[in-house]
């Protein structure tokens, strides 16, 4: 049994170290009864017995003769612990694959294969009220959003995407390209709601409101210009201005939109919307309905539209 | 003898970190047998017999020295009774493939051989139909020289092939009655002397021995190097065992006509650093002198056993009495595994055989599963001896 145990113990450790290859393949003898056929090899599970036991004997005499006395207890403890861990981390590999981090979805949680947290990263609302508990995944949701109050195109298909970022945010402006990349290249009904982090991009707000309303074929451009523009001008009205004259807008039309009430009103029942949803930080992307939160590969928004592999 | 000057002639005995108790396996070798090989392949690594420039020369005059060399350790009459080997397994075969063995001839052998000078009679007794019969020991291992006697009585035995000291528990047989034993009842004697040439002088023409055979690698030579002895007369009559190549005085393409001995038996390209190797450890042995080696032994023997014999669950195979084992102390700890034992003793960088040395038969037939071998060599101190003792003691209150 011994020999089972190792065989795959090792087996498991061997992805990673040649020692442990050579091992495997010395226990996969012996579970075979091959060992035994060659005279001169000894029995695979006293050589690892005694190897361990060898190691301990210097440090403890009484710790090597707990050890030795209950060997193939222990062994299975070990086996069990080996499996449970390999199991862990063949999750934690398929969690990066699929979510972009091992540890889940929008987990935050260190994950060796992106230490330094980059598919997570988010830039954080300080714009949002105070709430007595810190906003988690599991409270993200579109329940109370009415799409069809923010830009959104493509609303015949069948699956949905709503990204809420802003045009100052770091990780949104990161996360962008390959979020336009991702609705472009697929069928996708594709909502974008501007949430600002911080007041000084409030402004913006009403401008994406405006122009959405001006003109709808005309947006998406603008819309993409504005990400492209440094942070420094998207701070002045002005910029964003001319960026609209740019593309045929109307300006004096949209300024005049931009301080109507009627659109703070709408503004206000945006950022009421948003801040139903629950988001805590930007880009939040949600597709068919689950939270995509910080700048995921593009791999990872792609499996968000494949369920079966969600779990 | 001075053990801190020799032990510095041995490059892994220089730091006192390895224990090394399995020279009955194999020796360690000296600096000298070392720089020896070393000579032969980086000054004049030719052929040896064949060619004829200088450097061909040189190798058919070391190995001609090497020949004499060994033939004076033995003392044998002619340096072409000497024929080089690759090992006592070799030797033995050889004898056993050519000395021209029919149906119903009887070979004899203890029952302590190991299986080089088992496992060809057992080959020749399906082959050819020979008999071999097996002299069993007294109760405490030691030959048992009346039932010997009794065997060559009743027999017409052909052959009497027999270890001069065991592999398995070192005690020596009594080899010169042996051999009176065996030439009154005209048979001839072939001695396993793996484990007896490293440690005592063997002297061939005192003995009247037949045959001896003898590895180089567990006497300071290189591995692969093996020595059998014979009478020329003997010799002369063998058929030759491995044939072609430095065999021969001349062939056409039906017929050949062979050399004398010892080139006659000595087949193929010869392993000449080995050989010129295996002279120099003859010629270091010599040196320090074999009674001295034998008296190291014994007394690292007798240290040991008496140590041993004061753990209780510890058997010791053989006879208690150490001067009876020479160099050689095998033993056995109730209910523990033995290689276990062996593994452990390496993690702590004492090196030690285990399991049934090559003598299954014999383990078998006493059901026994193996021993751990301490074999000693010239080389080895009382202060390993301690530090093997102490590591026993802690291995087995873990193991037990
Ligand atoms: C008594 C005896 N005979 C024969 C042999 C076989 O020697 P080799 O393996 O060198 O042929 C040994 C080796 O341990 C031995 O101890």
């Amino acid at each position: 049994m011994f020999c089972f145990i190792a065989l795959i113990v090792f087996a498991i450790l061997g992805i990673f170290s040649a020692s442990h290859r050579a091992l495997a393949k010395e226990a996969f003898q012996c579970v075979f009864r091959r060992v035994t056929l060659r005279a001169c090899n000894t029995g695979f599970k006293e050589k690892m017995q005694a190897k361990i036991l060898g190691k301990l004997i210097n440090r403890s005499s009484r710790v090597a003769k707990f050890v030795s006395h209950r060997f193939e207890l222990l062994a299975w403890i070990f086996f069990i612990l080996s499996i449970v861990s390999t199991v862990w981390v063949a999750k934690g590999v398929y969690d990066f694959y699929v979510y972009g981090n091992c540890n889940g979805l929008n987990s935050t949680g260190f994950c060796a294969f992106d230490p330094k947290g980059n598919n997570s990263a988010v830039s954080t609302i300080s714009t949002r009220p105070c709430s007595l508990k810190p906003p988690t995944e599991s409270d993200l949701t579109l329940k109370n959003v009415n799409v069809s109050l923010f830009p959104t195109k493509n609303t015949q298909a069948k699956n949905k995407v709503v990204l809420i970022g802003c045009y100052l945010c770091d990780y949104t402006r990161k996360a962008y390209p390959l979020i336009k990349k991702f609705v472009t290249e697929n069928n996708v009904q594709y909502t974008f709601a501007h949430y600002p982090t911080k007041s000084a991009s409030s402004y913006l707000t009403a401008y994406v409101d405006c122009a959405y309303q001006q003109n709808k074929d005309k947006f998406w451009e603008w819309n993409d210009k504005m990400f492209a523009s440094s942070k420094e001008d998207l701070f002045k009205p002005e910029y964003v201005q001319s960026l609209l004259g740019k593309e045929g807008y109307d300006v004096g039309k949209i300024k005049a939109c931009v301080n109507s009430q009627a659109t703070k009103t709408l503004v206000n029942k945006q950022i009421d919307q948003l801040v139903g949803t629950g988001v805590y930080g930007t880009p939040t992307l949600f597709i068919n309905g689950k939270a995509f939160v910080g700048p995921k590969p593009y791999r990872v928004y792609q499996f968000g539209l494949k369920p079966f592999l969600f779990f | 003898m001075d053990l801190q000057h020799i032990r510095q002639d041995f490059p892994l005995l220089r730091d006192n970190k390895i224990v090394y108790f399995d020279s009955a396996c194999q020796s360690l070798r000296s600096q000298s047998v070392i720089d020896k090989i070393v000579e032969y392949y980086t000054d004049y690594p030719a052929c040896g017999g064949r060619s004829m420039h200088k450097l061909a020369a040189r190798v058919t005059e070391e190995v001609d020295a090497a020949r004499a060399t060994i033939a004076k350790f033995l003392n044998a009459k002619k340096k072409e009774e000497i024929i080089f080997t690759r090992n006592t397994t070799e030797g033995i075969n050889l004898i056993a493939n050519s000395l021209g063995f029919k149906s119903g001839d009887i070979v004899v052998t203890s029952d302590k051989e190991h299986n080089s000078n088992l496992i060809p009679w057992q080959v020749l007794a399906e082959k050819l139909g020979i008999k071999h019969l097996i002299v069993k020991s007294l109760p405490d291992n030691t030959f048992d020289l009346a039932a010997f006697e009794t065997l060559l009585k009743k027999n017409k035995v052909k052959l009497v092939s027999i270890v001069q000291t065991s592999n398995l528990d070192g005690v020596t047989n009594p080899i010169e009655q042996i051999i009176n034993v065996a030439h009154q009842h005209q048979a001839l004697v072939s001695i396993d002397a793996a484990q007896s040439a490293p440690h005592e002088k063997i002297d061939v023409q005192k003995l009247d021995a037949d045959f001896v055979v003898f590895s180089g690698h567990k006497m300071l030579g290189p591995s692969g190097t093996g020595i059998l002895y014979g009478k020329q007369k003997l010799l002369d009559n063998l058929q030759p065992f491995l044939v072609g190549g430095d065999t021969v005085a001349s062939s056409t393409y039906t017929e050949h006509e062979f050399l004398p001995v010892p080139e006659k038996f000595e087949a193929g390209l010869q392993d000449y650093a080995g050989i010129i190797g295996l002279a120099e450890a003859v010629r270091y042995l010599q040196k320090v002198g074999l009674e001295k080696i034998a008296q190291q032994e014994e007394e690292l023997n007798e240290y040991l056993t008496t140590e041993l014999l004061k753990l209780p669950k510890v058997k010791i195979l053989g006879p208690e009495d150490a001067k009876q084992r020479g160099g050689i102390v095998s033993f056995y700890v109730e209910k523990v595994d033995v290689h276990q034992i062996a593994l452990m003793l390496s993690e702590q960088g004492i090196m030690v055989r285990s399991g049934q040395h090559c003598v299954h038969s014999w383990f078998n037939a006493h059901q026994l599963k193996g021993s751990v071998r301490v074999s000693f060599y010239f080389y080895n101190t009382k202060e390993e001896v301690d530090r093997f003792v102490r590591e026993l003691k802690k291995i087995m209150n873990v193991l037990l």
